[in-house]
Protein backbone atom coordinates (compact mmCIF):
# COMPACT_ATOMS: atom_id res chain seq x y z
CA UNK A 1 0.00 0.00 0.00
CA UNK A 2 1.49 3.31 -1.10
CA UNK A 3 -0.35 5.26 1.54
CA UNK A 4 1.19 4.09 4.77
CA UNK A 5 3.18 6.80 6.49
CA UNK A 6 6.84 5.97 6.88
CA UNK A 7 8.51 6.42 10.29
CA UNK A 8 10.38 9.41 8.80
CA UNK A 9 7.11 11.01 7.77
CA UNK A 10 5.63 10.48 11.22
CA UNK A 11 8.79 11.91 12.78
CA UNK A 12 8.62 15.01 10.59
CA UNK A 13 4.96 15.55 11.49
CA UNK A 14 5.79 15.32 15.19
CA UNK A 15 8.73 17.70 14.67
CA UNK A 16 6.39 20.21 13.06
CA UNK A 17 4.11 20.38 16.10
CA UNK A 18 6.90 20.53 18.68
CA UNK A 19 6.83 24.38 18.92
CA UNK A 20 3.42 24.06 20.63
CA UNK A 21 3.61 25.55 24.14
CA UNK A 22 0.06 24.56 25.14
CA UNK A 23 -1.43 28.06 25.17
CA UNK A 24 -4.87 26.72 24.28
CA UNK A 25 -5.74 29.32 21.63
CA UNK A 26 -6.52 26.50 19.21
CA UNK A 27 -9.05 24.97 21.60
CA UNK A 28 -10.70 28.29 22.40
CA UNK A 29 -11.05 28.93 18.64
CA UNK A 30 -12.44 25.49 17.84
CA UNK A 31 -16.19 25.30 17.09
CA UNK A 32 -16.29 21.61 17.99
CA UNK A 33 -14.65 22.21 21.37
CA UNK A 34 -17.22 24.96 21.97
CA UNK A 35 -20.09 22.46 21.86
CA UNK A 36 -18.27 19.22 22.73
CA UNK A 37 -15.45 20.03 25.19
CA UNK A 38 -14.29 16.40 25.23
CA UNK A 39 -12.75 17.14 21.82
CA UNK A 40 -9.74 19.35 22.37
CA UNK A 41 -7.08 20.03 19.72
CA UNK A 42 -4.61 21.21 22.39
CA UNK A 43 -4.83 17.86 24.20
CA UNK A 44 -4.48 15.97 20.93
CA UNK A 45 -1.19 17.75 20.24
CA UNK A 46 0.07 17.31 23.77
CA UNK A 47 -0.59 13.58 23.62
CA UNK A 48 1.38 13.16 20.39
CA UNK A 49 4.33 15.30 21.49
CA UNK A 50 4.52 13.51 24.84
CA UNK A 51 4.22 9.96 23.56
CA UNK A 52 6.00 10.40 20.22
CA UNK A 53 3.40 8.28 18.44
CA UNK A 54 0.25 9.09 16.51
CA UNK A 55 -2.45 6.88 17.95
CA UNK A 56 -5.85 7.88 16.52
CA UNK A 57 -8.62 7.48 19.12
CA UNK A 58 -11.57 8.31 16.87
CA UNK A 59 -12.02 11.92 18.00
CA UNK A 60 -9.95 13.08 15.01
CA UNK A 61 -13.02 12.59 12.83
CA UNK A 62 -14.97 15.17 14.82
CA UNK A 63 -12.72 17.92 13.47
CA UNK A 64 -14.78 20.03 11.08
CA UNK A 65 -11.66 21.12 9.15
CA UNK A 66 -12.58 24.78 9.67
CA UNK A 67 -8.87 25.70 10.00
CA UNK A 68 -9.43 28.31 12.72
CA UNK A 69 -6.99 26.57 15.09
CA UNK A 70 -4.10 26.74 12.70
CA UNK A 71 -5.00 30.28 11.65
CA UNK A 72 -4.70 31.53 15.22
CA UNK A 73 -1.85 29.41 16.55
CA UNK A 74 0.87 31.84 17.66
CA UNK A 75 3.54 29.21 17.00
CA UNK A 76 2.51 28.48 13.43
CA UNK A 77 1.63 24.90 14.18
CA UNK A 78 -0.28 23.46 11.23
CA UNK A 79 -3.03 21.50 12.91
CA UNK A 80 -4.75 20.88 9.60
CA UNK A 81 -1.70 19.05 8.34
CA UNK A 82 -1.54 17.05 11.54
CA UNK A 83 -5.22 16.23 11.51
CA UNK A 84 -5.11 15.00 7.92
CA UNK A 85 -2.22 12.72 8.88
CA UNK A 86 -4.12 11.42 11.92
CA UNK A 87 -7.22 10.78 9.80
CA UNK A 88 -5.14 9.00 7.14
CA UNK A 89 -3.63 6.71 9.78
CA UNK A 90 -7.06 6.11 11.25
CA UNK A 91 -8.35 5.20 7.78
CA UNK A 92 -5.55 2.67 7.32
CA UNK A 93 -6.55 1.05 10.60
CA UNK A 94 -10.08 0.57 9.28
CA UNK A 95 -11.61 3.33 11.37
CA UNK A 96 -12.92 5.74 8.73
CA UNK A 97 -16.39 6.89 9.73
CA UNK A 98 -19.51 5.46 8.21
CA UNK A 99 -20.24 6.94 4.81
CA UNK A 100 -16.67 7.85 3.93
CA UNK A 101 -15.76 4.65 2.02
CA UNK A 102 -19.07 5.05 0.15
CA UNK A 103 -17.93 8.48 -1.04
CA UNK A 104 -14.65 7.06 -2.33
CA UNK A 105 -16.63 4.30 -4.00
CA UNK A 106 -18.89 6.88 -5.64
CA UNK A 107 -15.87 8.72 -7.02
CA UNK A 108 -14.39 5.43 -8.24
CA UNK A 109 -17.54 4.54 -10.16
CA UNK A 110 -18.75 7.96 -11.36
CA UNK A 111 -15.88 10.39 -10.81
CA UNK A 112 -18.11 12.54 -8.64
CA UNK A 113 -20.00 12.47 -5.36
CA UNK A 114 -23.53 11.79 -6.50
CA UNK A 115 -25.69 8.80 -5.76
CA UNK A 116 -27.63 8.15 -8.93
CA UNK A 117 -28.13 9.18 -12.52
CA UNK A 118 -31.52 10.70 -11.69
CA UNK A 119 -29.61 13.70 -10.44
CA UNK A 120 -29.10 14.82 -14.02
CA UNK A 121 -32.91 15.04 -14.17
CA UNK A 122 -32.80 17.75 -11.51
CA UNK A 123 -30.37 19.65 -13.71
CA UNK A 124 -32.69 19.30 -16.70
CA UNK A 125 -35.45 20.93 -14.67
CA UNK A 126 -33.39 24.11 -14.67
CA UNK A 127 -32.33 23.71 -18.25
CA UNK A 128 -28.75 22.92 -17.30
CA UNK A 129 -26.49 20.76 -19.47
CA UNK A 130 -25.52 17.34 -18.09
CA UNK A 131 -21.97 17.72 -16.82
CA UNK A 132 -19.16 16.08 -18.70
CA UNK A 133 -17.74 13.13 -16.79
CA UNK A 134 -14.23 11.69 -16.84
CA UNK A 135 -13.75 8.16 -18.14
CA UNK A 136 -14.08 5.48 -15.46
CA UNK A 137 -10.74 4.06 -16.56
CA UNK A 138 -8.66 7.14 -15.80
CA UNK A 139 -10.32 7.71 -12.42
CA UNK A 140 -9.70 4.08 -11.45
CA UNK A 141 -6.08 4.38 -12.53
CA UNK A 142 -5.48 7.41 -10.31
CA UNK A 143 -7.18 5.77 -7.35
CA UNK A 144 -5.23 2.55 -7.87
CA UNK A 145 -1.86 4.23 -8.16
CA UNK A 146 -2.42 6.29 -5.03
CA UNK A 147 -3.57 3.41 -2.84
CA UNK A 148 -7.25 4.32 -2.55
CA UNK A 149 -8.56 1.14 -4.16
CA UNK A 150 -6.49 -0.99 -1.74
CA UNK A 151 -7.86 1.00 1.17
CA UNK A 152 -11.36 0.63 -0.19
CA UNK A 153 -10.94 -3.15 -0.32
CA UNK A 154 -10.24 -3.10 3.38
CA UNK A 155 -13.67 -1.58 3.93
CA UNK A 156 -15.40 -3.67 1.29
CA UNK A 157 -14.32 -6.79 3.12
CA UNK A 158 -16.36 -5.31 5.96
CA UNK A 159 -19.31 -4.96 3.59
CA UNK A 160 -19.00 -1.29 2.80
CA UNK A 161 -19.43 0.34 -0.58
CA UNK A 162 -19.68 -2.90 -2.55
CA UNK A 163 -22.25 -3.29 -5.29
CA UNK B 1 -12.97 36.33 -19.68
CA UNK B 2 -13.15 32.60 -20.34
CA UNK B 3 -12.93 30.08 -17.49
CA UNK B 4 -13.11 26.35 -16.97
CA UNK B 5 -16.18 26.34 -14.75
CA UNK B 6 -16.09 24.08 -11.72
CA UNK B 7 -19.50 24.06 -10.00
CA UNK B 8 -18.55 21.10 -7.79
CA UNK B 9 -20.63 18.03 -6.93
CA UNK B 10 -22.76 19.70 -4.26
CA UNK B 11 -23.87 22.58 -6.42
CA UNK B 12 -24.23 20.54 -9.61
CA UNK B 13 -26.30 17.74 -8.14
CA UNK B 14 -27.95 19.16 -5.04
CA UNK B 15 -28.41 22.86 -5.80
CA UNK B 16 -28.62 23.04 -9.61
CA UNK B 17 -30.82 26.14 -9.32
CA UNK B 18 -27.92 28.01 -7.72
CA UNK B 19 -25.65 26.90 -10.55
CA UNK B 20 -28.27 28.22 -12.94
CA UNK B 21 -28.09 31.66 -11.29
CA UNK B 22 -24.33 31.75 -11.95
CA UNK B 23 -24.82 30.78 -15.58
CA UNK B 24 -27.51 33.47 -15.93
CA UNK B 25 -25.32 36.17 -14.38
CA UNK B 26 -22.04 35.29 -16.15
CA UNK B 27 -22.72 36.76 -19.62
CA UNK B 28 -23.70 40.10 -18.07
CA UNK B 29 -20.11 40.42 -16.87
CA UNK B 30 -18.49 38.97 -19.98
CA UNK B 31 -17.67 35.73 -18.21
CA UNK B 32 -17.67 32.71 -20.49
CA UNK B 33 -18.02 29.32 -18.80
CA UNK B 34 -16.48 26.20 -20.34
CA UNK B 35 -17.46 22.72 -19.07
CA UNK B 36 -14.74 20.09 -18.83
CA UNK B 37 -14.90 16.41 -17.73
CA UNK B 38 -13.81 17.09 -14.15
CA UNK B 39 -13.94 14.66 -11.25
CA UNK B 40 -14.92 15.66 -7.72
CA UNK B 41 -12.44 18.38 -6.67
CA UNK B 42 -11.88 16.16 -4.45
CA UNK B 43 -13.49 17.12 -1.20
CA UNK B 44 -10.84 17.49 1.55
CA UNK B 45 -13.03 16.33 4.41
CA UNK B 46 -13.68 13.02 2.76
CA UNK B 47 -11.08 12.22 0.13
CA UNK B 48 -8.11 13.96 1.74
CA UNK B 49 -8.97 12.43 5.10
CA UNK B 50 -9.10 9.02 3.43
CA UNK B 51 -5.87 9.40 1.47
CA UNK B 52 -3.77 12.51 1.09
CA UNK B 53 -2.07 11.05 -2.01
CA UNK B 54 -5.37 10.35 -3.77
CA UNK B 55 -6.64 13.82 -2.93
CA UNK B 56 -3.54 15.48 -4.36
CA UNK B 57 -3.49 13.39 -7.54
CA UNK B 58 -7.20 13.91 -8.33
CA UNK B 59 -6.94 17.66 -7.71
CA UNK B 60 -3.85 17.78 -9.95
CA UNK B 61 -5.73 15.90 -12.66
CA UNK B 62 -8.52 18.49 -12.63
CA UNK B 63 -6.05 21.35 -12.76
CA UNK B 64 -4.10 19.62 -15.54
CA UNK B 65 -7.34 19.32 -17.52
CA UNK B 66 -7.83 23.11 -17.32
CA UNK B 67 -4.19 23.59 -18.28
CA UNK B 68 -4.74 21.49 -21.40
CA UNK B 69 -7.50 23.88 -22.46
CA UNK B 70 -5.32 26.87 -21.49
CA UNK B 71 -7.92 28.09 -19.04
CA UNK B 72 -8.01 29.29 -15.45
CA UNK B 73 -10.50 27.54 -13.18
CA UNK B 74 -13.55 29.32 -11.80
CA UNK B 75 -14.91 27.77 -8.62
CA UNK B 76 -18.30 28.38 -7.03
CA UNK B 77 -17.96 26.31 -3.87
CA UNK B 78 -15.58 27.33 -1.11
CA UNK B 79 -14.80 23.67 -0.36
CA UNK B 80 -13.66 23.03 -3.93
CA UNK B 81 -11.78 26.31 -3.91
CA UNK B 82 -9.84 25.51 -0.75
CA UNK B 83 -9.12 22.01 -2.02
CA UNK B 84 -7.68 23.28 -5.33
CA UNK B 85 -5.72 26.12 -3.77
CA UNK B 86 -4.23 23.92 -1.05
CA UNK B 87 -3.36 21.19 -3.56
CA UNK B 88 -1.83 23.75 -5.90
CA UNK B 89 0.23 25.18 -3.05
CA UNK B 90 1.37 21.69 -2.05
CA UNK B 91 2.38 20.85 -5.64
CA UNK B 92 4.02 24.19 -6.39
CA UNK B 93 6.10 24.24 -3.20
CA UNK B 94 7.04 20.53 -2.98
CA UNK B 95 8.79 19.42 -6.19
CA UNK B 96 9.02 15.85 -4.86
CA UNK B 97 5.25 15.63 -4.43
CA UNK B 98 4.70 17.22 -7.83
CA UNK B 99 6.99 14.63 -9.44
CA UNK B 100 5.19 11.79 -7.70
CA UNK B 101 1.82 13.12 -8.83
CA UNK B 102 3.01 13.60 -12.39
CA UNK B 103 4.18 10.01 -12.45
CA UNK B 104 0.58 9.01 -11.71
CA UNK B 105 -0.87 11.50 -14.20
CA UNK B 106 1.58 10.29 -16.85
CA UNK B 107 -0.26 6.95 -16.76
CA UNK B 108 -3.41 8.69 -18.00
CA UNK B 109 -1.59 10.94 -20.45
CA UNK B 110 -1.70 14.11 -18.36
CA UNK B 111 0.72 16.45 -16.65
CA UNK B 112 0.39 19.13 -13.99
CA UNK B 113 2.63 22.17 -14.49
CA UNK B 114 0.83 24.80 -12.39
CA UNK B 115 0.08 27.42 -15.02
CA UNK B 116 -3.69 27.61 -14.51
CA UNK B 117 -4.89 29.92 -11.75
CA UNK B 118 -7.91 29.10 -9.58
CA UNK B 119 -10.42 31.81 -8.73
CA UNK B 120 -13.61 31.75 -6.74
CA UNK B 121 -16.68 33.58 -8.09
CA UNK B 122 -16.35 35.93 -5.10
CA UNK B 123 -12.88 37.01 -6.26
CA UNK B 124 -13.93 37.54 -9.87
CA UNK B 125 -16.86 39.69 -8.74
CA UNK B 126 -15.01 41.73 -6.11
CA UNK B 127 -11.40 41.87 -7.29
CA UNK B 128 -11.75 41.70 -11.08
CA UNK B 129 -15.11 43.28 -11.83
CA UNK B 130 -15.45 45.36 -8.68
CA UNK B 131 -18.42 46.57 -6.61
CA UNK B 132 -18.65 49.88 -8.54
CA UNK B 133 -19.10 48.14 -11.89
CA UNK B 134 -21.75 45.87 -10.34
CA UNK B 135 -23.56 48.87 -8.81
CA UNK B 136 -23.86 50.43 -12.26
CA UNK B 137 -25.84 47.44 -13.49
CA UNK B 138 -28.30 47.24 -10.59
CA UNK B 139 -31.86 47.98 -11.71
CA UNK B 140 -33.77 47.07 -8.58
CA UNK B 141 -32.07 47.68 -5.27
CA UNK B 142 -33.12 44.99 -2.80
CA UNK B 143 -34.06 46.59 0.46
CA UNK B 144 -32.98 43.82 2.76
CA UNK B 145 -30.93 43.49 5.93
CA UNK B 146 -28.74 40.41 5.77
CA UNK B 147 -25.92 38.58 7.46
CA UNK B 148 -23.15 37.36 5.18
CA UNK B 149 -21.29 34.11 5.83
CA UNK B 150 -18.08 33.89 3.80
CA UNK B 151 -17.46 30.33 4.97
CA UNK B 152 -14.35 28.72 6.44
CA UNK B 153 -12.78 27.81 3.13
CA UNK B 154 -13.26 31.22 1.58
CA UNK B 155 -11.16 32.64 4.42
CA UNK B 156 -8.76 29.93 5.57
CA UNK B 157 -5.94 29.07 5.13
CA UNK B 158 -5.59 32.83 4.78
CA UNK B 159 -1.96 32.83 3.58
CA UNK B 160 -2.78 30.49 0.69
CA UNK B 161 -6.23 31.75 -0.29
CA UNK B 162 -5.62 35.48 0.19
CA UNK B 163 -9.24 36.38 -0.47
CA UNK B 164 -10.06 38.56 2.52
CA UNK B 165 -9.06 39.24 6.12
CA UNK B 166 -9.84 35.97 7.82
CA UNK B 167 -10.79 37.48 11.19
CA UNK B 168 -12.65 40.52 9.88
CA UNK B 169 -13.79 39.96 6.29
CA UNK B 170 -15.33 42.99 4.54
CA UNK B 171 -15.45 42.18 0.83
CA UNK B 172 -18.59 40.02 0.88
CA UNK B 173 -20.43 42.80 2.74
CA UNK B 174 -19.22 45.22 0.06
CA UNK B 175 -20.70 42.98 -2.64
CA UNK B 176 -24.14 42.85 -1.01
CA UNK B 177 -24.13 46.60 -0.26
CA UNK B 178 -24.04 47.51 -3.95
CA UNK B 179 -27.28 45.56 -4.40
CA UNK B 180 -28.97 47.99 -2.01
CA UNK B 181 -28.72 45.48 0.84
CA UNK B 182 -27.61 46.37 4.34
CA UNK B 183 -25.00 43.90 5.67
CA UNK B 184 -25.19 43.43 9.43
CA UNK B 185 -22.21 42.86 11.69
CA UNK B 186 -22.66 39.88 13.97
CA UNK B 187 -20.67 38.14 16.64
CA UNK B 188 -19.63 34.80 15.15
CA UNK B 189 -19.18 36.01 11.58
CA UNK B 190 -16.12 33.90 10.79
CA UNK B 191 -17.30 30.80 12.67
CA UNK B 192 -17.87 27.49 10.90
CA UNK B 193 -21.45 26.37 10.08
CA UNK B 194 -20.67 22.85 11.32
CA UNK B 195 -21.05 21.06 8.03
CA UNK B 196 -17.52 19.61 8.13
CA UNK B 197 -18.27 17.23 10.95
CA UNK B 198 -21.83 16.27 9.97
CA UNK B 199 -20.85 12.76 8.96
CA UNK B 200 -18.61 11.98 11.91
CA UNK B 201 -20.28 13.83 14.77
CA UNK B 202 -23.83 14.72 13.86
CA UNK B 203 -24.72 16.01 17.29
CA UNK B 204 -21.78 18.40 17.51
CA UNK B 205 -22.31 19.55 13.96
CA UNK B 206 -25.88 20.68 14.61
CA UNK B 207 -24.88 22.20 17.94
CA UNK B 208 -22.31 24.31 16.05
CA UNK B 209 -25.01 25.35 13.59
CA UNK B 210 -27.26 26.32 16.52
CA UNK B 211 -24.48 28.53 17.95
CA UNK B 212 -23.82 30.12 14.58
CA UNK B 213 -27.48 30.81 13.84
CA UNK B 214 -28.12 32.13 17.35
CA UNK B 215 -25.42 34.68 16.68
CA UNK B 216 -27.00 35.57 13.32
CA UNK B 217 -30.45 35.90 14.81
CA UNK B 218 -29.29 38.39 17.42
CA UNK B 219 -29.14 41.10 14.74
CA UNK B 220 -32.53 40.14 13.29
CA UNK B 221 -31.64 39.70 9.61
CA UNK B 222 -34.09 39.14 6.73
CA UNK B 223 -31.81 36.48 5.28
CA UNK B 224 -28.36 34.91 5.29
CA UNK B 225 -26.22 35.20 2.17
CA UNK B 226 -23.54 32.63 1.32
CA UNK B 227 -20.99 31.88 -1.39
CA UNK B 228 -20.89 28.10 -0.97
CA UNK B 229 -23.43 25.36 -1.71
CA UNK B 230 -22.44 23.33 1.36
CA UNK B 231 -22.99 26.31 3.65
CA UNK B 232 -26.29 26.94 1.82
CA UNK B 233 -27.54 23.42 2.56
CA UNK B 234 -26.16 23.54 6.08
CA UNK B 235 -28.17 26.65 6.91
CA UNK B 236 -31.30 26.05 4.86
CA UNK B 237 -31.93 22.38 5.62
CA UNK B 238 -29.95 22.25 8.84
CA UNK B 239 -32.06 24.80 10.69
CA UNK B 240 -35.04 22.44 10.68
CA UNK B 241 -32.99 19.75 12.36
CA UNK B 242 -31.61 22.30 14.83
CA UNK B 243 -35.17 23.39 15.62
CA UNK B 244 -36.25 19.78 16.18
CA UNK B 245 -33.21 18.90 18.24
CA UNK B 246 -32.85 21.99 20.39
CA UNK B 247 -36.35 23.48 20.40
CA UNK B 248 -35.26 26.63 18.58
CA UNK B 249 -37.43 28.38 16.00
CA UNK B 250 -35.08 29.47 13.24
CA UNK B 251 -36.74 30.36 9.98
CA UNK B 252 -33.98 32.15 8.13
CA UNK B 253 -34.08 32.32 4.33
CA UNK B 254 -30.74 31.62 2.64
CA UNK B 255 -29.45 32.93 -0.67
CA UNK B 256 -26.33 32.30 -2.69
CA UNK B 257 -24.93 35.69 -3.73
CA UNK B 258 -25.48 35.36 -7.49
CA UNK B 259 -29.19 34.69 -6.93
CA UNK B 260 -29.59 38.12 -5.33
CA UNK B 261 -27.33 39.63 -7.96
CA UNK B 262 -29.50 38.22 -10.75
CA UNK B 263 -32.68 39.53 -9.11
CA UNK B 264 -31.18 43.00 -8.59
CA UNK B 265 -30.09 43.05 -12.24
CA UNK B 266 -33.60 41.95 -13.27
CA UNK B 267 -32.19 39.06 -15.26
CA UNK B 268 -35.10 36.96 -16.58
CA UNK B 269 -35.42 33.32 -15.59
CA UNK B 270 -35.11 33.74 -11.82
CA UNK B 271 -38.68 32.78 -10.87
CA UNK B 272 -38.14 28.98 -10.71
CA UNK B 273 -34.83 29.53 -8.94
CA UNK B 274 -36.29 31.59 -6.12
CA UNK B 275 -39.20 29.14 -5.96
CA UNK B 276 -36.80 26.26 -5.33
CA UNK B 277 -35.91 27.64 -1.90
CA UNK B 278 -37.24 25.63 1.00
CA UNK B 279 -37.37 28.50 3.47
CA UNK B 280 -39.38 31.12 1.62
CA UNK B 281 -37.79 34.52 1.79
CA UNK B 282 -38.68 38.15 1.11
CA UNK B 283 -37.17 38.22 -2.38
CA UNK B 284 -39.39 37.76 -5.40
CA UNK B 285 -37.96 37.43 -8.86
CA UNK B 286 -39.33 39.54 -11.63
CA UNK B 287 -41.09 37.79 -14.45
CA UNK B 288 -41.66 40.41 -17.12
CA UNK B 289 -45.29 40.58 -18.13
CA UNK B 290 -46.58 38.69 -15.11
CA UNK B 291 -48.61 41.06 -12.94
CA UNK B 292 -47.60 41.13 -9.33
CA UNK B 293 -44.20 39.55 -9.94
CA UNK B 294 -42.42 42.82 -10.46
CA UNK B 295 -41.96 44.00 -6.91
CA UNK B 296 -38.43 43.58 -5.65
CA UNK B 297 -39.18 42.92 -2.03
CA UNK B 298 -42.40 41.89 -0.38
CA UNK B 299 -43.35 43.27 2.98
CA UNK B 300 -41.72 41.03 5.52
CA UNK B 301 -43.56 39.17 8.22
S1 LIG C 1 -2.59 27.39 19.55
FE1 LIG C 1 -0.66 26.46 18.84
S2 LIG C 1 0.78 26.72 20.53
FE2 LIG C 1 -1.26 27.13 21.36
S3 LIG C 1 -1.90 25.12 22.20
FE3 LIG C 1 -2.69 25.23 20.12
S4 LIG C 1 -1.12 24.24 18.83
FE4 LIG C 1 -0.16 24.72 20.82
S1 LIG D 1 -9.84 22.64 12.14
FE1 LIG D 1 -10.77 21.09 13.47
S2 LIG D 1 -9.59 21.17 15.39
FE2 LIG D 1 -9.13 23.05 14.24
S3 LIG D 1 -10.57 24.57 15.04
FE3 LIG D 1 -11.53 23.66 13.23
S4 LIG D 1 -12.77 21.95 14.00
FE4 LIG D 1 -11.33 22.55 15.65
Amino acid sequence: MTDTKTPEEIESIIESIRPCFQCGICASSCPVFRVAPEINPRHAIDEIVKTGVIEPDGTEWSCAYCLMCEQRCPMGVSLAHLLVAVKNISTEKGNAPEGLPEIIHSILSTGVIAQDSDLDKMREKYDLPPLKRPTAKEVRKVLELTGATDLLELYQSKGVGSD
Amino acid sequence: MKYAFFPGCTMAYRLPFVEKSIRLVAPHFNIELVDLPFTCCPEPNSVRSFSDETWLALAARNLALAEKSKLDVLTACTGCHESFMTAKHELDTHPDRKDAVNEVLGEIGMEYTGVSAVKHMHQVLFDDIGPEAIAEKVKRPLELRVVTHSGCHMLRPEAILQIDDCEAPVKFDGLVEVLGIEPLEYMDKTMCCGTGTRRANREASFAILREKMTSMKMVNPDAAVVFCPSCFISFESGQRIVNKTFGTDFKLPVYYYTELLAVALEIPGMVPIIKAHRVKGPVTASAPGVPGEGRPVEAKN
